[in-house]
Formats: C-alpha cells, structure tokens, sequence
C-alpha cells in the first residue's frame, strides 16, 4: 500500500515538475517571439508637402531674383543662371514667400515661422486624417529641419499644436543635412526596439527663407540656386496590429560617416564669406567625398541586401579581377568591380542632389533609364527639397503603381558631414495612393527635360 | 473650509514604521529562514539523515525542483534590462581671462546699450541674481560690441566642446575608435554641419558611430540626450556612448532693449559637459553611477506653458529669447507632473503606503483632509535641481520641502558658473563629489527645465563612494564654497 501510495505521488511530483518546465520554456520563447514582433519598424503612411501655387519658382522669376543682388557682376549672373539652366528643374518648383515677395535679404523670424509651419501643419494635418489616428495617441515625435532651430523647439510647436500628451517623448534633430531621415528613423527604431506598441510621427524638411546667401562667394550660391521648398510627415509604428495597414516594413538601415576625413568634412559647410556674410559653401571636392562616403555605405549595405548568389558571384569576380590586374597591370588599371544591386531590390529612391548626383550613383548601381527615373523626375518637379526628397521619389513611384507587395524599396542619400546613409523597406502591399504627385503624375515623364527657356536664356551656355 | 491637518507622530513611531514597511521582504526572509533554521536544529542527527536519505530516494524530483528554481533565476536575470552605466563625467573650466565680473558686466552694458532705462534694469537684475564675479562668458561678448559671428560661435563649440572632451578621455582612457554612440545637444547654435559632426572630425571617430544632434530643446535638453543615449544603449550590446551638452552663448546676445528678453544677457554663462555612459559589464567596476530612470514630462500642450520662455523679434527686429512673468507657476506645474510619474518610481515603500491610504481616506473618508505630499527626501540623498536663476530654485526649495543643504550645490553652481543651461546639472554633481558628500549607494535626482515647456528628471544610483579631491572644474575653489550669497548685492 504505501509503495503504491509512494509511487503515485512520485508520478504526481514528475508530471508537476514536467508541467512547470514547459510553461516556463513556453513563457520564455514566448516572450522572445514577442520582442522580435516588436522590432519591427513599420511605415505606416506618408504625406509629401504640396506648397500652394502662387510659390512656384519659375526660371523668370529666379532670374529676376538673381538680378536683384546688385553685388553681382555679368560673369556671376550669367554662372548662376547657367546652373539654373542646366539644373533639370522644371517651372514648377516652390519657394519659400519670402524670397518671392522680395525679402530674400532680411527674412524675419515671422517668415521663418510661417513657412516651417505651412509645411508641417498642411502635412500632419493630412497624416492624422488619412490614417485615423488621434494626435493624443503619438509616443514619439521627431522632427529634423537641418538650418533653423528656434527656441521652443519644433517638436513643441507641434506638441502645443496638437496638444499632444505629456510623455510624448520628441527629439528634435538638427544641422544633420540632407541625409536626416534615415537618422530619425533610426532613431526612432530604436526607441521602437524598447517599448511595445508605440507611434511614431517625423516630419523631415528645410529652412530655406532664413539661409538665402547673398554674397558673391561663387561656391555658395549654388545653394541659392538648387534648393526648393518641400518636406514630408509620416508615420511610424511597431505596433503588430497595424501592420495590415501599414505600407512598408524596414529591413536594414545603414548609416556611414566620414567625417573623420578633413576633407569630408569641410566639403558642405555653412560658413562665412570674406565680406562675413553667412552661406551654404560646397566645395569642388564634393564629388570626390560623396563617392567615398557612398563606397562605405555599399560596403556595409551589400552583404545585409544582396542574395548569397549575388555576394558570391562578386567576389570570384574580385578575385578574376585581381589576377588579371596582376598580369596586365595598364589594362585593368582603375577599373571597379560592379555589384548588380538589381538582383537584391527592385526600386531605387535616390537623393535628388542633382542630375549630376543621380547619374553618377545610377551608374555605380548599376541602373538604367527606368530605374532613375523617379529620382530624375523628382529633381524636376521639385528640386532639391533636401532631407525630404527620397519621400517625393517614393511618392513618383507609387503614383506609377510601380510599388508592389514582396517588392524592396532602397532610399538612398547623402548629406553635410560627410555622410552616406541608406535604408531598405520591403513593401507590404500593393501600393496606389497618389500623393502629393496626384495631379501631374499622367504628365510624367514629360517629352524632353530641357528647360523651356533655353532660347531666351540659351545665351549663358556660350563662351 | 480649512483643511484637516494630518496628525503628529514621534520620531521614534515614524522611524519604526518606515524600517518595517520599507524592509518588509528582508524582515519576512530573515524570520522564515531563522524559524527554518531553529527547527533543523531542534532535529537530532538521525532525522537529518532520515531526511537525506529521502531525498536521494527520490532523485528525478530533487533534481527537477533544483533545475526548476535554477530555470526561473536565470530567465529572472536575463529578463532584466540591461544596466546604464555612468563610467564619468567631464566639465568645462572655463579660463579665467573670460571672466566677467560685476563691474566689467556693467561697464559693458553701459557702453553698448544707450537706453539708460536698460542699463538699470539689467543692473537690478544682476544684483539679486545670486551669481558670482567669477562666472565666464565667451571671448566674443568680451567685444564692444560683441562680435557674434559664425566664425566665433565654432570657436566657442570648440573651445568648450573639446577640452571637457579631452578631460573625459584624459580620465576614463576612452579610445575614439571605442565611441559607438555620439549624441549632442546644444539649444541656440546649430550650424551644418552639426556639432556631432565636428566632434566625429576632431576626434576621427568611426564611420559606423551612430550620431545625433538635438537643438532647440532647451535647458532640459541634457536629460533628453541621455534618455537617447540610454535608449541605444539598452538595444546594443557593449557599447559606449558619448554625450556632450552644451550651449553656445556667442549667437545669442540681444542688443535691443525689451526687459523681457534682457534676461537671458544677464543669466546665461559659458559651460559644457562631456558624459560617458556604457552597458559594458566591465565598467561595472570602475563606473561611478548607474542610471535608475529618466522621466520626461512636456507642457507644451498648453499655451501659457508653451510660450513663457519664447524666442522672438522685438519691434526693432533684434532677435532674443522672451521670458514670461509665469515662469515660476508653470515650472511648479510642470514639477507636479513630472513627480506624479517619478514617485511611484521611486518613493520607498512607506511613503507609497502613506499616499495610498491618505488618497482613500481623501476619497472615502472624508475629502478635507490636508492632501499628503510625499517626502522625497526619503527617496534621495542629493539633488540636482538646473541652476536657472535664483527664484527656480528658491521655488523648488519651497515645494519639494528641501533644506539649504539640499539646494546648496544648486546655489553655489549658479554663484561660480552661472546658468549654464543644460549643462549645469553636471557641474551641480561636481560639487557634491568634491565636497565628499557622495556615498556608495546614495542616490541622486537631477531636475531640468527648459522651454517648451519641459520638466526632465534622471535618478542615478552611486555605485562607489568618490573620495577626494575630485579632478573637475571645482578643484582650485572647493575650500571656499560655500559662500554665503546675499539677497542683494549692491552695485
């Protein structure tokens, strides 16, 4: 009797002991499961900043503007309208109002103001009313605007705005370029990647009223000449139950600094001229810089992107490379191995630096005329809006209904530091909004990119 | 109808109900293992083998429980998040030759602004401004009148920036190659390429550092960065972050002469602070502080809140930063707030209990009872309270109930330093190191305000008690501190 008894509280012990250890083994693997459920990044819209008529830039207009700065002399006005010319900008870009209304040389504060808020209202405005969702439910808030950070910040105008919660946890990044928005999403996914279920909203632009250079530094008018008035808010969350409604979902980001090099970090700086007036200098090294920071990024990007085929073929073909060097040393000399990125993402959002800029990583990518197209056909809709520029491009190739589910969408750019900073998204359903492109995309891509006044302006193109 | 005050308790009553309360877990552990232990040994030697002997029988059941309590220690500590370390810390000091005295402050203001009406104002403000002659300003406001050109504001980032750098490194050893996170923060100065960027320049730091720059967050930014930098931390592994808080006065002078904006002119001083944390397990040996919580409170959903420390052009265009007579009411708002998340945090045991049942009382009882504000001096040993101005902290004082003890490294950071924005918390810490007041396992709550409105808070846990002499910018003048600082100081 007491053997069975003994027996049997001896299965009974076991099986609770049994019972115990998988609950916990099941709790455990339960909450890895769960963490990594959360570490996902998802886009779950964007609206592009479509300013209002009456701020389009016309190449007239620009001249007039041009002409305004008596301190120039023919050499540099027929320079700038050369650039302006020549710079695959259409007539249909915006810029900030006061520069159209004249007051280029003494913006005010109040000017400041009022063009960062058009372009962050009119776009969070439509953000919260596109995906329903409240200002009060917003976790994190980030705004990066690279030349104006007055005090409050932006991130509390928002906050006042809006009348967000009180933990809202906002960052306000700033003097970080071009390249920002993979910054901020970077950022924000590692917020996302220590709390569950929390919502994100960037809104990503530039100042261009408040840093008008009006000297006549030749390397710091450039940027008179190439920025344009644009910006984007979207919305990010890690939130497993928005994901069916969600656009896109992050797969790698890459960020590479090269700022340590002397050179790299002085090619794209806001100093002061010799008269001490302040401007947006680029120097003729830029190029240079841009392509080794860009080889820094490709170097950590290609292995997390491209498929073990790909990676593969590339390095039997760097290795035939570095054989038939050896043998024929001048032949080879100079030549680059090419990787096919082709063969790991299917769309290319390229910063819209220029046309020069986007040729020139088209080529090194490997991309044909379809590829760049967006990026070519942003340029000229919109200029450079800077930071926000990779969304206009995103915005071109949604409209085209190009987007589609399982596709990967790389967003490319590069920015003052000298930085190379790129991310991958896998789109999660096809996409069709569009946006801000939605009146003009049937026009696209227009006949001929040449700007229409070239006769009457064709005259800066000779000698 | 007054309120019903609470009732009086001894000292003794009040002791004893905190050290039962507050250890109540320890106290259960200790009885239980000591009746455990008084009943083995009223066990003679034959029922301990009895009692052996049993359990060997049953192997697969000891060794499942053993394996079991083994199991969820493990899952216990791996659950845990990792540790944010505070290896140490870096001020500026900044030169004696950018001094600025009383009478040079004057002097200046008296040459520069034609408005005698001005002249007056900032003087009266000064007086009662409890700082000292020895707060610096930046050697472009030494000119008359000042100079704030580009030019001269990097020079400034990079006088600051770089020696409370070269400091940290100088004293922890780091390595540039060995930052993995860089994050800067400095409210009124943010050129392009941004101040994380010159630092990467200087310091030849690796491409892959992930860097960030905040501006326009005010004199709470501090706390922000680390927030951030906390947040990278907790999700890589082995990391060092770096985190400079600064901010750059040499754009900022306002040369018009509306008093509301003349504030900052007579407050704001030179200062930086260069801060390395790690969740490296072997700093765990030599850090100084480890980082217990972060609590972010933002007011900027009201207006009056929003506005009261305003960047704007007054009427003759001249830029400056506009603060409103509310200040110090919305600052006791945005505090309440900030402690209502903070207490439950970090209020011992006892004082949680209090609340609660005060709170019930209030709610079931009887709703005149005075409302009980927890002790907070329960819950730290220091404070770090931003040296703003005088009034902040005479306000903070008041509602937080603190001694002159308490608010001393405020007070004497804002006589020596100035307000240094959102670096003076750490020159508030200095302080307390350098008069060896800070203990293995203190624990210490630094406060920020800033526009916004913002109130930030950090609690940080000592890890190792800092003797003397502390290396930093308290060094020379340490013996003199503190100093008394009169109400007025007539000039």
């Amino acid at each position: 009797m007491h053997t069975v008894l003994s027996v049997d509280a001896m299965d009974l012990l076991w099986m609770i002991a049994t019972v115990l250890f998988l609950y916990s083994s099941l709790s455990f693997l339960w909450k890895a499961f769960d963490c990594r459920r959360n570490q996902n990044c998802y886009l779950f819209d964007y609206v592009c900043y479509k300013p209002s008529d009456d701020r389009k830039l016309s190449t007239e207009l620009c001249s007039d503007v041009i002409k305004r700065n008596k301190r120039l002399s023919m050499p540099d006005y027929k320079f700038l309208l050369k650039v302006v010319v020549n710079s695959g900008i259409s007539e249909e870009t915006y810029g900030p109002r006061s520069i159209i209304e004249g007051r280029e040389e003494s913006p005010t504060l109040d000017d400041c103001d009022d063009e960062v808020d058009d372009c962050m209202y009119s776009t969070l405005d439509e953000l919260f009313h596109r995906t329903g969702i409240s200002p009060g439910d917003v976790d994190v808030l980030v705004v990066n605007i690279s030349m104006f950070a007055p005090a409050p910040s932006l991130t509390s105008r928002i906050v006042n705005r809006y009348k967000m919660r009180e933990d809202v946890k906002t960052f306000n990044l700033s003097g970080m370029g071009s390249s920002a928005s993979p910054i901020a999403i970077d950022l924000v996914n590692n917020v996302f990647e220590t709390r569950k279920r929390t919502l994100a909203v960037v809104i990503t632009s530039e100042s261009i009223a408040p840093n008008w250079y009006c000297g006549t530094d030749k390397s710091m008018m450039l940027g008179n000449c190439l920025f344009r008035s644009g910006g984007c808010s979207f919305m990010l969350t890690n939130d497993p139950s928005l994901k069916h409604r969600a656009k896109m979902r992050l797969k790698c980001l890459v960020r590479a600094h090269s700022g340590a090099n002397d050179d790299a970090y002085s090619c794209a700086m806001q100093n002061e001229d010799t008269d001490g007036r302040v401007g947006f200098h680029l120097s003729k090294s830029l190029p240079k810089v841009a392509v080794r920071a860009f080889t820094e990024n490709l170097q950590a990007l290609a292995p997390k992107v491209l498929p073990v085929g790909e990676l593969a073929l590339y390095v039997i073909r760097g290795l035939r490379h570095r054989l038939r060097r050896s043998k024929e040393t001048k032949a080879y000399a100079g030549t680059a191995v090419r990787v096919n990125f082709k063969s790991g993402v299917e769309h290319f959002c390229l910063h819209t630096g220029g046309a020069a800029v986007i040729d020139a990583v088209g080529s090194a990518l490997g991309l044909n005329k379809y590829d760049v197209e967006p990026a070519r056909m942003t340029l000229h809709r919109w200029g450079n809006t800077s930071a926000s520029s990779l969304w206009y491009v995103l915005g071109y190739m949604e409209a085209k209904k190009r987007l589609r589910r399982k596709d990967r969408v790389l967003m490319l750019s590069f920015g003052a530091g000298f930085k190379c900073n790129s991310c991958l998204w896998e789109v999660l359903r096809d996409l069709e909004d569009g946006g801000a492109w939605e009146d003009c995309i049937q026009a696209y891509p227009p006949q001929s990119l040449v700007n229409p006044f070239m006769d009457k302006f064709g005259w800066v193109n000779e000698a | 109808m007054p309120a019903v005050p609470l009732p009086e308790f001894p000292m003794w009553a009040k002791f004893g109900y905190r050290f039962i309360v507050n250890n109540f877990v320890t106290l259960f552990l200790v009885g239980s293992m000591t009746a455990v232990g008084w009943e083995l040994l009223q066990l003679g030697p034959d029922d301990i083998m009895a009692l052996w002997r049993s359990l060997q029988e049953k192997p697969i059941e000891t060794l499942s429980a053993v394996f079991l309590v083994a199991f969820v220690a493990a899952l216990y500590f791996m659950s845990r998040p990792r540790p944010v370390y505070l290896v140490d810390y870096a001020c500026f000091k900044p030169p004696s030759t950018c001094r600025v005295p009383f009478a040079t402050f004057m002097e200046h203001t008296r040459l520069i602004n034609s408005d005698k009406k001005s002249v007056q104002f900032q003087t009266r403000i000064l007086e009662r401004s409890g700082l000292g002659e020895e707060t610096c300003l930046p050697p472009a406001n030494h000119y008359i009148p000042p100079n704030p050109t580009m030019e001269a504001s990097r020079a400034e980032a990079q006088l600051v920036i770089f020696s409370a750098i070269d400091d940290l490194m100088k004293k922890t050893g780091l390595r540039p190659k060995d930052i993995d996170v860089l994050v800067v923060n400095c409210s009124l100065f943010s050129p392009t390429p941004s101040l994380s960027a010159m630092i990467i320049n200087k310091y030849k730091l690796r491409s892959n550092v992930r860097s960030f720059n905040l501006s326009g967050m005010g004199c709470s930014a501090g706390l922000i960065s680390i927030d951030l930098a906390r947040d990278l931390l907790l999700v890589h592994p082995r990391a060092n972050a770096l985190v400079v808080s600064t901010e750059i006065i040499t754009p900022n002078f306002y040369a018009g002469n509306q008093r509301s904006m003349l504030l900052p002119n007579c407050l704001f001083r030179m200062g930086a602070a260069a801060i390395l944390l790690s969740n490296r397990r072997r700093e765990a040996g030599r850090a100084k502080y480890r980082l217990a919580h972060v609590v972010r409170t933002h007011k900027g959903a009201d207006d009056r809140a929003y506005r009261c420390v305003y960047e704007e052009e007054d009427a003759e265009g001249h830029s400056g930063i506009s603060l409103s007579k509310d200040l110090m009411a919305i600052a006791g708002e945005a505090l309440k707030s900030n402690i209502t998340t903070m207490g439950p945090l970090v209020l011992p045991m006892s004082e949680q209990l209090l609340f609660a049942l005060n709170l019930v009382g209030r709610k079931l009882i009887n709703p005149e009872w005075k409302p009980y504000i927890p002790d907070f001096k329960q819950a730290f040993d220091h404070f770090c309270i931003h040296a703003g101005g005088r009034a902040v902290i005479d306000e903070l004082q008041k509602s937080l109930q603190l001694s002159a003890e308490h608010v001393e490294a405020s007070r004497m950071t804002l006589h020596r330093f100035g307000n240094t924005s959102s670096s003076s918390l750490w020159y508030e810490l200095n302080y307390i190191e350098s008069k060896g007041r800070m203990r293995r396992g203190n624990r210490v709550w630094q406060i920020g305000f800033g526009s916004g409105f913002k109130c930030n808070s950090a609690v940080w846990k000592c890890l190792r008690t800092i003797k003397g002499p502390v290396d930093g910018p308290w060094t020379d003048c340490i013996d003199r501190y503190p100093v008394d600082i009169p109400e007025i100081v007539k000039l």
